[in-house]
């Protein structure tokens, strides 16, 4: 009988402990509670990390590059491909890109993360937090600008008065933010930068933002807001910090090829590493896939004919280096009627095909965002000698330069500016938004796979296609959202 | 053969006569079994002692045989002690020197001798003469051992031995013998003088395919108020298939079973009665052998029972909203060892459909068509058309498809096992896919004694598994897209890489290139361990202990060779492992009382379960070729990995009432916690209610033979919903990022503590009714109503998260069921048919605030159908310049709407334009038997869905895309030509039709079909002629699968998942068409 008791026993508390047990707080390995994670200045220097990791993200960088580069002339969509960034070369936009959509709620989501460091932050609690949150600021100022010349028309017509995009700078979950103006995103984003430039100390490498970086980003913001002055003091600032050089020629010739740290004349990139490698989803893949093995890349967006005939006018010049010809047997290689010039200026870093940390800001665009201001300003003399700087750099020399009194047919100062920034600056992302901005068409007479006539394609400035379509799933979620025409 | 309880506990003298039989009888098997060793003993007994008590010379004697005593130590008490003095004598002698004077007597059972009082054995001693022997046999004429032979109204019995021979004193001629064996019909026949009896015993059918498991129980199916579908192992194993679910498709209704791809490693999507959850899954819980979890093959499979409503979902509460799938293995039977042997062999072809690409004259001729005239003859020179690369010939294959598998059960009564081994490869029709799989199990049951049974159960699982290796884009996108102008051969033989310049598509890819040199497999190992305890406290009070480990395990290789193109010239290889881990225990009481017509069962149930995950991968380059081992890599590229976990926890009570066999109800308990939900929320209570009538077991009804069950049935209850992942309540930072080496962290996950269960509260109303012995139906029809919906709400991105997973909303599922089987036909020629229909109406009642969800391009709105289409709506081709045509709406100022058409795609509106789901799905099948002859043909179908057929974008894109093959027109679809043209299709265009082939309803098509899925033809030999043979049974048939397909469906292959993310067909791999034929044999 005893035995038959214990054995009663054992099953009452068998039964019992099958329903009480279990502690069911279980949480994740690779994550920690938002209550816990910007504790101390480590947890806020990693957390600004993670913001830094965001910009490294396909729906980033790619689509900032693509985004904005294609919709010029320096490139050419040689076929069909499947990268609706392509709408945007072919002036074919449709509301539902995904690269505009993906790029639209990564910047939001660093924008996010961003507020919720700035908002932590009192100024002046530390140094490390200070610089901290000046990184910040200006992580959010970017995200910003690059959204508002995506998505605004630029800022010289109707003087920024056009819609923009939403300035976001509050933590609110529930909100549904309607557009502020093109001229409230740029105040914004300069009231930012300039917070910044006042709180960081620490001069980082590029990799990072440093007082530097924001005021590099700062001249640029006042050249396309039209306010050349500061435009060209914030520049000196930068030059005149001695903390960049210009690369000289042979090392610029192989700048994708170096890390970052390495060039003296990065100001701020976007930084890659092994790990971070894209590879086939990676920007520098669809411009260039290695001849030697055809196998690394799409390689179907090839400098354009235009360029290339730009470009050939002086063989010397240092910057045929980013172009890739593809020869096969030493026939010139076609795609459709496109001869294949592989571009070269997002590969081979570290020796991998299509690891590149890409540059945003770089020593060269100071000297030329001088140049463009003082052109606009009548500083003629200021502005030919900032362009000769960077063409001597790019190996050229006599005649090849410029005089203002020989501008060798291309009609004004300006002109010879915009085409230095658009040999300098090719595929950096920079081309359609200088002529734009400049109220200069875009015209494309070279072959290849844009709109319906593929030899005569013009793109007004006031074209309602300068500008991206909102992304429709925010249009469709956020009623106060105004579409493009 | 030691036999230790030689003391009887003082019990009462009716329970102990009870237990005596029953030893008895246990004696007698061992007995039986055991004729030949007892023989070879000496038996000779030498014994003289004087005042001895009776146990002491028990004792001496047992040393000196192997003779055993049973007795009780009362009798033996009551004897003095005694004086012996007997030399070399036999046993017998012995003990009838020793009992001389003394109130025992004594019996003996081979070695072992039973002692008792004078009088128990009194009835016995007048009839040790009357002696009936005979053989026991199944209705086959095949001999069965452990065959209960009992007299009627004592416990005197024997047990068939291995021949099925037995033989037993009987008291008088008229004495009748009762033979009962589990699974037949117990017979009871009368002596009547002879003293050979031999007996044919029949299986007992009815009741075997009666009893229904229904997870925590089993029942009989009459006794059930509420809808569950029973699918038997032998209409499951009809298509051949490796998995259980997609052999689901069209076998019951209400259970949508979709096999969306003809890979033999793809899975198939399975939703019982409509989606009623958005983001939860919608799959239903699966319950191998009585707990969650688990793993079967189909050959393994006794029987899989579908719960569908809540009464029957209601005791895995908060799991179960998306109904249970209970499956159960095979077990042993007592008696004669079987051994079955099954072969299978065929041959698997690709299906195309209504779908063909254009050859190369046509693509030519299509392509010059809409080509810049003055670049069309320099980029496609005319010669193009001599080469005509069949693509699709190249990629796939006539696949091979064997299935082997033996299976030896049997056993005694107190155990039983069930062995057995299998091997199943199907190799793919796309060259290089294959699925192999090596099964083994072992079921045993063994009864350790009155009071515990122990259950053991034991799956392992090795699979190896074969993905397509080209690397990529892939042979399958290749077979679509590739174009025929490209020749996969040089002239000298070898294969083209595609790179090598003069290739017209536009990957440059050629497949066969990639095949040479790469590896894409997958080895999979699975365990599941099971060990079930009962225990019988007393009579009526059970407890039940099931427990499980189950393990799996998994490597993943992706090898690029250096050569192949996407080696990318330095060679890649990505190596990933994942490992799981689940601990579940569920512990249960039950309790059963009957008085008069009252029937009582009470269960009660304790349950906790533990899962965790956890993944590595790594990826390295520059490999020397050949080489796939990251040992010889020469730079990591990335490595990753994780852990991942969840528990649940468990209690239930349930009570069940019957009177008299005509009405039932039901009724449960559960609460359940989630360590899913968020803190406030964590656990929850679920309930449910059943009742039914069986009409026909009233007096009123009885006289009506017609009418064989006429009952109906009634069911409430609310159930619950946790497939969500795991984690969502918390508020996240992700510490999986970097910057330049730094680790980083960034906000992953809003928290939202109030996440709580989904629930669905349901409706069920039944009816059950057989006629003529001929018909039986069943009807159902439902109204489930969730609450609560676990849905992620969009959020705008400028909140800094896409979404939010939030409990918001309801939606309803309605429907009916229809089950009918007839027996049209009985006799020799037999023609039976089973038809089954379901009708499901998904409704959305409310949504958060009103707002829209959008997933993709459906849309869950309020007051709408569940996965509506939204998108572009298609109006055609403008007849004056073939531009493509799509609707704008616009209101006016007065707020009228106002319909235009626009050929501007981004001026289209975004509009409602039909349901993803069928308006009814069901299957039929018919067999028809004559003598050994049988044939098998079961349809299902679909109606009502429109597909969204999402790669027209890229083979019918109007010139958008050029470097692809195209698709060619289907029936009824013509081309734009000249102004005046009513047409299908827009004029094409040199990189593309103004947008043409973007998302619209263009691309929605029709999904509805009728499909052939298999057709079997039998032949079962005579068992005369195999007995011959010492075969039991022999059968050989032929079978077709998927060999008729009717649908207007332009692609390949119309089946596509039905349900959350599914609706669209994309570069599918059609599902194959299958020829095999087999070979069953029982021994």
């Amino acid at each position: 009988m005893k035995t038959f008791n214990i054995k009663r026993y054992i099953l009452v508390a068998v039964l019992l402990t099958s329903i009480s047990a279990c502690e069911k707080s279980l949480q994740p390995y690779d994550s920690k509670s938002n209550e816990v994670a910007l504790t101390t200045p480590d947890d806020i220097q990693i957390a600004t990390y993670g913001n830094y990791s965001m910009l490294v993200a396909e729906n980033y960088t790619r689509h900032l590059l693509t985004l904005n580069e294609w919709p010029g002339d320096n490139v050419v969509q040689s076929g069909a491909d499947g990268d609706q960034a392509s709408l945007g070369a072919s002036y074919q936009h449709i509301p539902g890109m995904y690269p505009t959509r993906d790029f639209w709620a990564q910047s939001y989501k660093l924008i996010y993360s961003t507020n919720l460091i700035i908002e932590r932050i009192k100024d002046g609690e530390s140094p490390k937090l200070d610089q901290l949150k000046g990184e910040n600021l200006y992580l959010r100022a970017m995200a910003h600008f690059n959204l508002v010349r995506l998505f605004g028309r630029p800022y010289p017509q109707g003087d920024g008065n056009n819609p923009g995009i939403p300035i976001k700078k509050d933590l609110k979950a529930d909100d549904f933010p309607s557009r502020n103006t093109v001229k409230e995103v740029y105040d914004f984003v300069i009231a930012d930068l300039l917070k910044a430039v006042s709180l960081m100390k620490d001069s980082k490498n590029a990799n990072f933002a440093s007082k530097e970086v924001a005021e590099a980003l700062l001249s640029r913001v006042y050249l396309f807001k039209k306010d050349n002055a500061n435009a060209i003091i914030y520049a000196d600032k930068v030059i005149n910090s001695n903390r960049y050089s210009l690369a000289n020629t042979a090392v610029y010739k192989k700048s994708p090829t170096l890390v970052p740290e390495s060039n003296p004349e990065t100001i701020f990139n976007i930084r890659h590493t092994i790990s971070d490698n894209k590879d086939k989803n990676s920007v520098g893949s669809l411009y260039y896939n290695d001849p030697a093995t055809l196998s690394t890349g799409w390689g179907e967006y090839y400098a354009s004919q235009a360029y290339m005939d730009l470009l050939n006018q002086n063989p010397q010049d240092a910057r045929h280096a980013f172009i890739t010809t593809h020869y096969i047997g030493g026939v010139l290689q076609y795609r459709g009627t496109s001869p294949v010039y592989f571009i070269n200026k997002y590969n081979w870093q570290e020796g991998i095909a299509n690891l590149a940390s890409p540059v945003y800001l770089r020593l060269a665009e100071m000297y030329l965002n001088k140049a463009e201001a003082n052109a606009k300003l009548g500083n003629n003399q200021l502005a030919i000698a900032d362009v000769n700087l960077i063409r001597e750099r790019a190996g050229l020399s006599g005649t090849a330069l410029y005089t203002v009194s020989d501008l060798k047919g291309r009609g004004s100062v300006l002109n010879v500016v915009l085409e230095e920034r658009r040999l300098e600056f090719a595929f950096e992302g920079q081309r359609s938004g200088d002529l734009f901005r400049n109220n200069l068409p875009l015209v494309r007479a070279y072959p290849g796979l844009h709109g319906t006539d593929n030899f005569n394609f013009r793109v007004e400035p006031t074209d309602s296609r300068v500008v991206y379509y909102i992304p429709e799933r925010e249009i469709n979620i956020n009623p106060n959202l105004t579409q493009n025409p | 053969m030691n036999f230790n309880s030689k003391v009887m506990p003082p019990a009462r003298p009716k329970l102990s006569q009870i237990l005596l039989a029953m030893k008895l009888t246990t004696i007698l098997i061992l007995a039986a079994l055991s004729t030949v060793s007892a023989s070879s003993y000496s038996q000779m007994i030498t014994l003289h002692k004087r005042n001895i008590s009776v146990g002491e010379v028990l004792r001496l004697i047992e040393k000196q045989t192997n003779y055993h005593f049973l007795y009780d130590r009362r009798d033996i008490s009551r004897a003095g002690v005694i004086n012996v003095d007997v030399g070399n004598v036999s046993v017998e002698v012995a003990l009838d020197k020793c009992f001389k004077d003394q109130p025992l007597t004594y019996k003996i059972f081979q070695n072992t001798i039973v002692i008792k009082s004078r009088e128990y054995f009194k009835e016995e001693t007048l009839l040790k003469d009357l002696i009936v022997k005979g053989v026991v046999t199944d209705n086959k004429g095949e001999t069965l051992p452990g065959v209960s032979v009992k007299l009627k109204g004592t416990t005197v019995g024997a047990t068939t031995d291995s021949e099925g021979r037995y033989t037993l004193n009987v008291p008088d001629n008229n004495s009748i013998l009762v033979f009962t064996y589990i699974g037949y019909i117990t017979q009871e026949i009368s002596i009547n003088g002879s003293n050979s009896i031999n007996v044919r015993l029949l299986e007992d059918t009815k009741s075997l395919e009666e009893v229904v498991v229904v997870g925590y129980s089993s029942k009989q199916l009459s006794q059930l108020s509420s809808s569950v579908v029973v699918v038997s192992g032998a209409k499951l194993n009809d298509v051949t298939s490796d998995d259980v679910t997609g052999l689901l498709q069209g076998k019951a209704a209400g259970v949508i079973v979709s096999n969306s791809s003809g890979d033999p490693n793809a899975g198939s999507n399975i939703i019982i009665r409509g989606s009623s959850s958005i983001n939860a899954g919608a799959g239903p819980l699966y319950v191998v052998d009585g707990i969650i979890g688990g793993n079967a093959i189909p050959k393994d499979v006794e029987s899989v029972t579908i719960l569908k409503d809540a009464a029957a979902t209601g005791l895995y509460g908060s799991r179960a909203a998306n109904g249970v799938v209970i499956i159960t293995t095979k077990t042993g039977k007592a008696g004669k060892t079987r051994i079955d042997f099954s072969s299978t062999t065929g041959f698997n072809t690709a299906n195309t459909g209504n779908f063909r690409v254009m050859n190369s004259q046509q693509l030519y001729d299509y392509t010059k068509s809409f080509y810049p005239t003055d670049r069309f003859d320099k980029e496609i020179p005319a010669s193009v058309v001599s080469q005509n690369t069949n693509w699709h010939d190249l990629a796939f294959r006539t696949g091979l498809n064997q299935n082997y598998g033996m299976a030896v059960s049997g056993g005694s009564e107190k155990t039983q096992f069930y062995v057995a081994g299998s091997y199943y490869n199907e190799e793919g029709t796309l060259k290089f896919n294959s699925n192999e799989r090596y099964n083994m199990r072992t079921n045993i049951t063994h009864t350790i004694n009155d009071k515990f049974k122990l259950n053991v159960k034991f799956n392992a699982r090795f699979n190896n598994q074969e993905f397509d290796p080209a690397g990529l884009d892939g042979a399958l996108y290749g077979s679509y897209n590739n174009m025929p102008w490209d020749n996969p051969y040089n002239q000298d033989g070898s294969i083209n890489r595609g790179t090598d310049g003069k290739w017209y598509g536009r990957e440059q890819e050629n497949f066969l290139h990639g095949w040479q040199y790469n590896i894409n497999e997958r080895q999979g190992t699975g365990l599941d361990g099971d060990i079930n305890l009962d225990y019988s406290i007393i009579p009526n009070l059970s407890f039940a202990s099931y427990n499980r480990v189950g393990y799996t395990n998994s490597r993943n290789e992706l090898f690029n060779d250096i050569r192949s193109k996407a080696g990318k010239g330095l060679g890649r290889l990505n190596n990933g492992s994942n490992n799981g881990l689940s601990l579940i225990t569920s512990n249960r009481l039950r309790y059963g009382k009957s008085f008069g017509k009252h029937t009582f069962d009470a269960l009660a149930v304790g349950e906790i379960e533990k899962n965790h995950t956890s993944f590595n991968t790594v990826l390295g380059e520059g490999l020397a070729p050949g080489l796939h081992v990251i040992n010889t890599a020469s730079r990591i590229l990335s490595a990753t990995g994780g852990i991942s976990e969840n528990a649940f926890s468990k209690g239930l009570v349930q009570l069940d009432y019957n009177y008299d066999n005509r009405y039932f109800a039901v009724g449960s308990f559960i609460n359940e916690s989630s360590s899913r939900f968020g803190a406030n929320n964590r656990s929850a209570n679920f309930y449910t209610l059943g009742t039914s009538w069986i009409l026909s077991n009233e007096n009123f009804m009885k006289d009506r033979s017609k009418i064989d069950l006429l009952k109906i049935r009634a069911s409430y209850g609310l159930t619950g919903n946790a497939n969500i992942g795991n984690y969502q309540s918390l508020g996240l930072y992700s510490f999986a990022t970097q910057y330049d080496s730094n680790s980083g962290s960034f906000p992953s996950q809003m928290a939202n503590n109030d996440l709580a269960w989904e629930k669905a509260e349901s409706w069920n109303l039944g009816l059950d009714v057989g006629m003529f012995n001929r018909i039986s139906l069943n009807l159902d029809i439902y109204d489930k109503t969730t609450q609560g919906l676990l849905l992620n709400v969009e959020q705008p991105y400028t909140t800094g998260f896409g979404s939010v997973i939030k409990n918001v909303g309801s939606i309803q599922n309605r429907g009916l069921e229809i089950n009918l089987t007839t027996d049209n036909l009985k006799g020799k020629f037999k023609w039976e048919t089973n038809f089954n229909m379901a009708f499901n109406r998904s409704k959305v009642l409310v949504l958060e605030k009103g707002k829209d969800i959008r997933q993709g391009d459906l849309i869950i709105s309020e007051g709408e159908e569940l996965y509506t289409w939204n998108m572009r709506k298609w109006v055609g081709v403008d007849p004056a310049n073939g531009d493509p045509l799509w609707e704008r709406v616009s209101t006016d100022p007065n707020g009228n709407r106002i319909v235009t058409t626009t050929n501007s795609y981004s001026l289209a509106t975004q509009q409602n334009v039909g349901s993803a789901n069928p308006n009814f799905t069901g299957g039929m099948s018919n067999s028809f038997t004559y003598k050994g002859f049988s044939l098998f043909a079961f349809f299902n179908f679909v109606s009502g869905n429109l597909v969204y057929h999402s790669s027209r974008a890229l083979f019918d894109s109007d010139g958008a895309y050029y470097t692809y093959n195209s698709m060619v027109l289907a029936d009824g679809w013509n081309r734009w030509e000249k102004p005046g043209d009513i047409a299908t299709h827009p004029k094409p265009v040199f990189g593309g039709s103004k947008n043409s082939n973007r998302t619209s309803s263009r691309f929605l098509e029709d999904g509805s079909y009728v499909r052939l899925r298999n057709v079997t033809f039998s032949y079962q030999l005579p068992s005369d002629f195999v007995n011959k043979f010492h075969i039991g049974n022999a059968k050989f048939f032929v079978s077709g699968d998927n060999l008729l397909t009717l649908t207007k469906f332009s692609g390949m292959d119309p089946e596509v998942v039905l349900g959350p993310g599914g609706g669209t067909s994309s570069i599918k791999y059609p599902i194959s068409r299958k020829v095999l034929f087999g070979i069953n044999i029982g021994l």
